[in-house]
């Protein structure tokens, strides 16, 4: 009764009796004969969304006639009412609550922005597939923001004052976050941040928000794992590039200070005024690799991310394919970097990474299946670090609301701070209460070719413990006391390098 | 600074000039023989981007690459094609901001066209010349030496056509008189599809030489568009000779000033800072023409 072509979608769940044949696996499968004889998930617009084995494969129907079209409609609809649920036990639904992401869906970030909606998407099924959060059902409202700043803004009041979010899951840039945490904060409205991290955004007191929480390692745990890292190699002149913004100037302090702390003798060889690069830049990166040529660094350090470091890599092998190998590099990096340039990426790269799967896979079953579902539903890409910290932002979030019995901030975060929860990464983590900050790790290893996986990961490895790695409470306090204030008075001028206990232990 | 690395420097902002220009002077080209600001130039150049990086990745970076730069152009110029017949030739004569906002609709449909067809992950192809040259000490990419080549030839080609063809006649004559040009018998209106066919094809070439360089994504169009808009400016639009020395001002603004410590942080803002000096002293850029 049904051809192909958009008119009816309908999302259902698995065929009673069936389950994916594995030779079907990443194949289309057959055309359902009657919608109807699935379990009816929801009604969600014009395509048979069918969750087979598994796998999530778009099936698109239509009837041979307006009649049949009608009669099948109501049928689903009569089948599913307000109801949802997983497998063959519908839950039912008081309603529907959505939560927000401004998302890079295009610009410079678009790559996280992309993993980052995907894993909030499978997220919040999975949250709805076990009830939902205090009955409702959860959607998420995704809005692109370009990587731009003010979109960002603009999408946030959107969501708030016309969407009626419930929740804000972070963005991705810290420009962003520092930009929309003043607007969820007058209008109550939590934010699970798990892909911004600068330490300013939960600790600085002209910004600290009480409803932002970060369970992402903050600038000061990674630049701390950053510095330390490139401590360990033993190099003593090294060349620093990093985004000119909030991020790159908080983390690049904080890899400094780790790193003069370990080695004061450490020079850095390019002006202080030439270490950041304009944010987001010009994709020709020749300036740089001119710099790292002309000046001859044991180590270059950077934190450039997405585009930029994508662009930067092609660009300096495309100078001297053995351009990484004469000036080795500290960098970050996630799995969205290395899956784009797959075997181009280069080996040998000093890595520092916030949640790579391939990492925290060990005796991690819980992982192991996230990354086997989230990989069935999105043709086979493999998560990166964004979607595994979001899809615990989101998971986070539902856990605390439905302790709280409430969607009120106050009240959620309550269930958050100083609570621990259970995470893909494989262990507990703990809400800090004095910062909202989670003691996530940190991993830290060398980029190596791969058997297993079509893009490099790393060896060496050591999953850094963010306790290990968290700020010191006393500075914590301290900046929040205004005691480490460049500018006496002044927050915007607090650095942690100022700190009483800091300058104390250095 | 060593003579060495002002060498290293100014390869550098060659071939930062390099792209540019092949992008600046297709909207150069464009604007002075049809007087269109094309808002979607940055579009075509990002799906010939795209049309090489698939091409190249299916058959190699090599003969794929080739091959796909000869499809991404010839794609850019047929869409360029589609375009003026549906769009410009309807707001030809009209103002500028008529124009504008026509050709930017165009770009924000091509934006959610491609991110529909190529998908939002950022694509990547290998060189097909991959080598490079040592020199005093220094690397230099083979494949940026090819940019700086590419573009100075294609440079020569464009002004070639412009002052040395009966199509580059009618062009400038089109320019100066286009109903006198009607009444000799030279149809203005496929004039003026084959010019913007051929600024569309120039878009297309930029996008299909700059995309092994790079990572290919989404927002690569705006990326573009600005400085190839400030070269415009500063250039002249419509002057391809003033495109070519808007994009070496402009590349080699952002490769020295990027390295010399005390205008690192005010590079790219001299870009802006030497366009507008130049719409406040010459409003018709360098080398560029008063609107009639």
């Amino acid at each position: 009764m049904f051809l192909e072509n958009p008119a009816l979608e309908v999302d259902v769940a698995p065929p009673l009796g069936l389950t994916c044949p594995a030779a079907a696996r990443g194949r289309p499968l057959p055309t359902l004969q009657t919608p109807a004889a699935c379990n009816c998930d929801r009604l969600v617009g014009v395509t048979c969304d069918c969750i087979w084995g598994g796998m999530n494969v778009k099936r698109i129907v239509r009837p041979l006639s307006w009649l049949a079209l009608a009669t099948a409609a109501t049928i689903l609809i009569a089948a599913c009412g307000g109801s949802s649920g997983g497998g063959n036990q519908p839950v039912t639904f008081k309603g529907t609550k959505k939560v927000g992401y401004s998302a890079p869906l295009t610009g410079q970030s678009a790559l996280y922005g992309h993993a980052v909606s995907q894993s909030l998407k499978l997220a919040a099924d999975d949250i709805n597939a076990k009830g939902g959060v205090n009955g409702y059902k959860i959607e998420m409202d995704i809005q692109d923001d370009g990587t731009q700043v003010a979109q960002a803004v603009t999408n946030t009041k959107a969501m708030i004052l016309q969407d009626n979010v419930v929740a804000l899951m972070g963005s991705v840039t810290s420009a962003q976050c520092l930009a929309e945490s003043p607007i969820a904060k007058q209008n109550k409205i939590i934010t699970i941040d798990a892909t911004c991290n600068s330490w300013q955004l939960t600790t600085q007191p002209d910004i600290v928000n009480p409803y932002w929480v970060s369970i992402v390692p903050n600038t000061y745990m990674e630049g701390t794992a950053a510095g330390r890292l490139a401590a360990k190699l033993g190099v003593s002149k090294i060349f620093i590039v990093s985004p000119k913004y909030l991020f790159g100037i908080s983390e690049t302090n904080a890899f400094l200070a780790a790193l003069k702390k370990a080695n004061s003798s450490v020079q850095i060889v390019n002006s202080q005024s030439t270490w950041y690069v304009p944010f987001p830049t010009n994709p020709r990166w020749d300036s740089t690799i001119n710099q790292i040529q002309a000046l001859k660094p044991d180590l270059v350090y950077s934190n450039i991310f997405a585009a930029d470091q994508i662009n930067f890599i092609k660009q300096a092998l495309a100078v001297d394919p053995r351009f990484f190998t004469k000036y080795p590099m500290t960098t970050l990096v996630s799995v969205d970097e290395l899956t784009t340039l797959g075997s181009q990426y280069p080996e040998g790269m000093h890595a520092y990474m916030r949640a790579p799967f391939f990492a925290l896979q060990n005796n991690n079953a819980r992982l192991t299946d996230f990354i086997n579902r989230y990989r069935a539903r999105y043709n086979g890409e493999y998560p990166s670090d964004w979607a595994v910290m979001d899809y615990d932002a989101l998971t986070i979030w539902a856990q605390a609301a439905n302790a709280a019995k409430s969607f009120d901030a106050d009240q959620v975060v309550k269930q958050i701070s100083g609570h621990s929860f259970d995470s893909l990464r494989g262990y507990k983590i703990t809400i800090r209460s004095d910062e909202l900050q989670a003691n996530v790790g940190e991993t830290t290893g060398t980029t190596t070719t791969s058997s297993s996986y079509p893009f490099p990961i790393l060896k060496d490895i050591t999953n850094l413990k963010g306790d290990d790695l968290m700020m010191p409470l006393q500075m914590v306090n301290e900046i929040k006391g205004n005691q480490c204030d460049a500018k006496a008075g002044d927050p915007t001028t607090a650095n942690f390098a100022l700190c009483p206990s800091w300058t104390a232990a250095s | 600074m060593t003579p060495g690395q002002v060498l290293l420097f100014t390869v550098g902002g060659l071939s930062n000039a390099a792209y540019l220009f092949i992008v600046a002077a297709g909207l150069s080209l464009v604007f002075g023989a049809l007087r269109v600001i094309n808002m979607a130039h940055g579009s075509l150049y990002m799906i010939a981007a795209f049309v090489t990086v698939v091409i190249a990745n299916q058959l190699g970076a090599g003969l794929g690459f080739w091959g796909g730069l000869l499809v991404a152009v010839a794609v850019a110029g047929a869409i360029g094609g589609v375009v003026e017949v549906l769009v410009l030739r309807r707001v030809y004569g009209r103002e500028h901001l008529v124009q504008l906002l026509g050709t930017y609709a165009v770009s924000l449909v091509v934006a959610g066209g491609v991110r529909i067809v190529f998908g939002p992950n950022y694509r990547t192809v290998a060189s097909p010349i991959p080598g490079h040259l040592d020199l005093a000490g220094y690397s230099y990419a083979s494949y940026s030496l090819f940019m700086i080549a590419g573009a100075i030839g294609i440079g020569a080609g464009v002004w070639t056509m412009l002052y040395r063809t009966n199509l580059g006649r009618n062009i400038r004559a089109a320019v100066s008189d286009p109903d006198l040009l009607n009444a000799t018998g030279v149809n203005v209106t496929r004039l003026y599809t084959t010019v913007f066919v051929i600024g569309a094809g120039l878009a297309g070439l930029g996008g299909s030489i700059v995309a092994p360089s790079q990572a290919v994504g989404s927002s690569i169009d705006t990326d573009v568009l600005v400085l190839a808009f400030a070269i415009s400016v500063i250039g002249g639009l419509g002057s391809i000779v003033g495109s070519a020395v808007g994009a070496l001002i402009v590349g080699m603004v952002i490769s020295f000033g990027l390295v010399i410590p005390q205008t690192n942080p005010f590079a790219l803002a001299f870009v802006f800072i030497i366009m507008t000096a130049v719409l406040i002293v010459r409003p018709r850029g360098l080398f560029g023409r008063p609107e009639s």
